[in-house]
């Protein structure tokens, strides 16, 4: 991206500061705007996203749930095809969807016998209190490997999650027909409910860098070489964690060619931060890594989507990370809050990779080799389930 | 020995300074004039008793101009660290130079030497300090023995205008044929038993100091030096040096261009009708081989993936299109999974193979290997028997590596090769047709010994 856009451009920033003082249809539209041009991707579509859906539920007009969910899903889909390629929007519209559902039930109850389930949604989704309403869940997410070494209880905590997200999904009226006649004083509990909700959503999403970190000294041992593939945030804040307890080495790889002497150095925030609690970085210049993995104890990246399959979206070449870990048999560790979870398969389309902008890579002054060259700049991998050793999340 | 490495010390230093001074020309034009200047004038004027006085205060500056330089570097390293590559060069080469018609003995300023290889590799992670790198060795530092066809071939690789191992093996031949036909045996020498230890080997040290030695130029010296130990001390002098010049280009003939001609032939006879074929990088084998499978009348495609660091696959690609070759250019190893799935047949080509058959290539050829096997396509190198090594073997790419002289730093670090075990490796094609073309990689001893080459031995 030019760099002039980013002078007029709104930004994320912008426009959460502005979503109250400006009319709900228009914080939508700058949204989706900025989705469109990429200037919002990543871990921050899913907090954009429940910004928004908040802004729905409190200041739109409904009447009661069905028009609230037919409000949020419109809203919901019209966000998620302004980026098709972040599923963590739809993630995050399912939950908010499957929350309304739950206060909509819950309400009915509260209405049919005053003996209440007071438990908020989020609670109602925690592993040690399954949702007792919820059909017997698809066997969706039963997969051998999430049986990890360092024994986290992931498999469990992502089975409710997702299972509740999707049964939440199907029945699209059944749970809420019964409340089609309720009362304005119950759509304002309601609403009140909703949001707060959503802001518990909020919350998970902004602590899930942090719980996941809390489980970094667990995974890194002293003296440990540790292949770092383009950090995301969520790997800096484990890494740094990690090196407030350890000393190890950390290798970052990343695809973006380094040319030595221009100045700016990748990932200088966190090498400088790593090396003032005396961990060893060295920032790797290599295509490819098979080189290095001997010498490396684990490699650790960050997920952009893990879906139901366990396979995962990631930057590309982290799947030749993977690989190659995979051949000498080192484990990899991914990272990915629960709100990363997608309740489907992956796409054909994200299989083979999102591609990228070429012109980085070819001089468009040499009219031949533009000419001759029919680039394909894959910018994201699709990694098999079977390459991933341990999924780390925040539960 | 010290007799004749000090014998002329006035003189010998002069012309030789001179002819070193015209491949430095370009770089350091003030000091070109100057040091021959300087070795003229001193000698005649200036007592013995004077000269040692000189060289000794000269000495004393340089040291104290190495230290001024060590502060200087400790309290800017980055500065350093960013213009290092050229400052080496161009850094101080006239200082030197004057410097340099004083000296006998070998390895003249090697106070200055040990300097600058510390700053250079003081960068390097300690988990990699083991590793060697290439360096620009100054050519006012290069021992006063080196021939300057040799100093010209060391400093080009040290920058790597050549870069690849066969093509350093040529001109490391071509180099030594100029070296042995100016070469004349001093009185009550024999050619036999004088020729290497006092002319060959200060040219081998330096030619390592610049880079070191890929695994065609050890075997290519090697079987050299045997040659040259066959001959009877009693051969007259100038047959001898006949037949060795004559031997050197039959080596180049038969172990370098003959070679590049069976491999694509073979190699091209591999491909089939309409297969995908995926490669990485730009090797000279491969594009030769596609080349002449086009040339054959087969139709196929190319996915070409490259190495953004060097991208020698965008000239590759270009050459392959203008051949009229269905081209698909990635400029990195990003989606290699499902790239490699379209793809049958993968063609690599390599630097070196090991007797326990792995394979030393252009790092990130193993990835492609890898993704290669895995995804059930077959996996071919191309590779030249010389540059197979049949004493050593590696079973990492940490065993046997260069580190990128450029990217030497905990900022930026970059090994040149890696390291592709056997099991990668469906076959490789090598210039010998009992092969039958393609062989697995284990076999490479085997193969070697079939030859019954008693040369290679």
């Amino acid at each position: 991206m030019p760099p002039s856009q980013a002078t007029y451009a709104p930004s994320l920033d912008k426009l959460i500061k502005s979503l109250k003082s400006q009319p709900c249809e228009a914080s939508i539209e700058a949204l989706i705007f900025l989705l469109k041009r990429r200037q919002v991707k990543g871990d921050d579509c899913a907090i954009a996203t429940a910004h928004i859906l908040l802004q729905v539920v409190a200041r739109s007009k409904w009447h009661d749930v069905d028009q609230l969910l037919g409000r949020v899903q419109s809203v919901g889909s019209r966000l998620a095809r302004a980026a098709p390629h972040e599923p963590v929007i739809g993630n995050i519209v399912r939950r908010v969807l499957g929350l309304i559902r739950d206060e909509a039930s819950e309400d009915r109850n509260n209405a049919d016998d005053l003996g209440s389930e007071s438990a908020s949604d989020i609670q109602s989704l925690a592993p040690t209190n399954p949702p007792p309403q919820r059909p017997a869940p698809t066997p969706v997410l039963m997969r051998s490997n999430t049986a990890a070494p360092g024994g986290l209880q992931v498999s469990k905590s992502m089975f409710n999650i997702l299972s509740a997200a999707t049964s939440a999904d199907t029945p699209m009226t059944g749970a809420s027909t019964p409340l089609s006649q309720a009362q304005p004083a119950s759509v304002h509990a309601l609403r009140t409910e909703v949001i707060n909700g959503i802001e518990e959503i909020m919350d998970e999403i902004q602590q899930a860098d942090d719980q996941i970190a809390s489980f970094a000294d667990i995974q890194i041992h002293p003296g440990e070489y540790v292949l770092a593939y383009q950090p995301t945030k969520t790997v800096e804040r484990f890494l740094i964690k990690a090196a407030t307890r350890r000393r190890f080495t950390v290798l970052i790889a990343s695809i973006d060619p380094i040319e030595p002497g221009t100045g700016e150095k990748p990932y200088a925030a966190l090498r400088k931060k790593l090396n003032s609690h005396g961990v060893t970085t060295i920032n790797l210049a290599s295509n490819g890594l098979m080189a290095y993995i001997p010498r490396v104890n684990k490699v650790i990246f960050g997920a952009k989507v893990i879906y139901q399959n366990g396979g995962l979206l990631v930057d590309s070449g982290a799947c030749i990370a993977a690989q190659a870990a995979r051949e000498f048999l080192k484990p990899v560790i991914v990272l990915g809050a629960v709100y990363k979870f997608c309740p489907e398969d992956p796409s054909d389309e994200a299989v083979i990779g999102e591609l990228g902008n070429p012109s980085s890579f070819v001089s468009y002054a040499d009219g031949p080799e533009v000419e001759a060259l029919d680039i394909e700049n894959t910018v994201t991998d699709y990694i098999p389930p079977s390459l991933v050793e341990v999924y780390i999340t925040n539960l | 020995m010290a007799t004749e490495s000090n014998g002329a010390p006035a003189g010998a230093p002069a012309p030789q300074e001179a002819k070193t001074a015209a491949p430095a020309s370009a770089k350091a034009p003030a000091a070109a004039p100057a040091a021959p200047g300087a070795a003229a004038a001193n000698p005649e004027k200036l007592t013995p008793a004077q000269l040692k006085a000189k060289a000794k205060a000269e000495k004393a500056a340089r040291r104290a101009k190495a230290i001024e330089n060590k502060a200087a570097v400790v309290a800017a390293t980055p500065a350093k660290e960013a213009g290092k590559g050229k400052g080496k060069q161009d850094g101080q080469p006239a200082q030197n130079k004057q410097h340099r018609p004083s000296m006998s003995g070998r390895r003249p300023s090697i106070g200055g030497i040990v300097e600058k290889e510390k700053d250079v590799r003081s960068g390097i992670p300690e988990c990699f300090s083991h590793v060697p790198m290439a360096k620009r060795v100054q050519l006012s530092q290069a021992h006063k023995d080196v021939d300057p066809a040799v100093l010209v071939v060391g400093q080009q690789m040290a920058a790597f205008a050549i870069k690849d191992s066969i093509s350093r093996l040529e001109a490391t031949l071509l180099a030594f044929k100029k070296v042995i036909e100016s070469y004349e045996t001093p009185k009550g020498n024999s050619l036999s038993r004088h020729l290497v230890p006092h002319v060959l080997n200060p040219q081998i040290e330096y030619l390592t100091e610049c880079r070191p030695m890929c695994f065609a130029m050890g075997n290519a010296i090697r079987l050299l030096k045997t040659k040259i130990n066959s001959f009877d001390i009693n051969d007259p002098e100038d047959e001898t040096k006949e037949e060795l010049l004559e031997w050197i280009d039959g080596m180049i003939n038969e172990r370098i261009k003959l070679a590049e001609y069976l491999i694509a032939r073979n190699a091209a006879g591999l491909i089939e009708e309409g297969e995908k074929v995926l490669t990485y990088g730009r090797h000279r084998l491969v594009e030769k081989t596609l080349l002449k499978a086009k040339e054959i009348g087969k139709t196929f495609d190319v996915t070409i993936i490259d190495d953004p660091y060097e991208r020698g696959g965008q000239t590759l690609a270009k050459t392959l299109r203008q051949a009229g070759i269905n081209v698909l250019y990635s400029p990195n190893l990003g989606g290699l999974r499902p790239k490699v799935a379209g793809a049958t047949n993968v063609i690599l080509g390599g630097e070196a193979i090991f007797a326990n058959g792995s394979l030393n290539a252009a790092s990130g050829t193993a990835d492609v290997a890898m993704a290669g096997q895995n995804a059930g396509a077959k996996v071919t190198v191309l590779c030249e028997t010389i540059n197979f090594d049949r004493e050593r073997v590696s079973v990492d790419a940490l065993t046997y590596n260069e580190i990128d002289p450029e990217r030497n730093t905990a900022d930026c670090f970059r090994l040149l090769f890696d390291n592709t075990q056997d099991k990668y490796i469906s076959g490789v094609v090598t210039e010998f047709e009992s092969g039958g073309g393609n062989s697995p990689a284990q076999a490479i001893l085997a193969l070697l010994r079939m030859r019954e080459d008693p040369q290679i031995a």
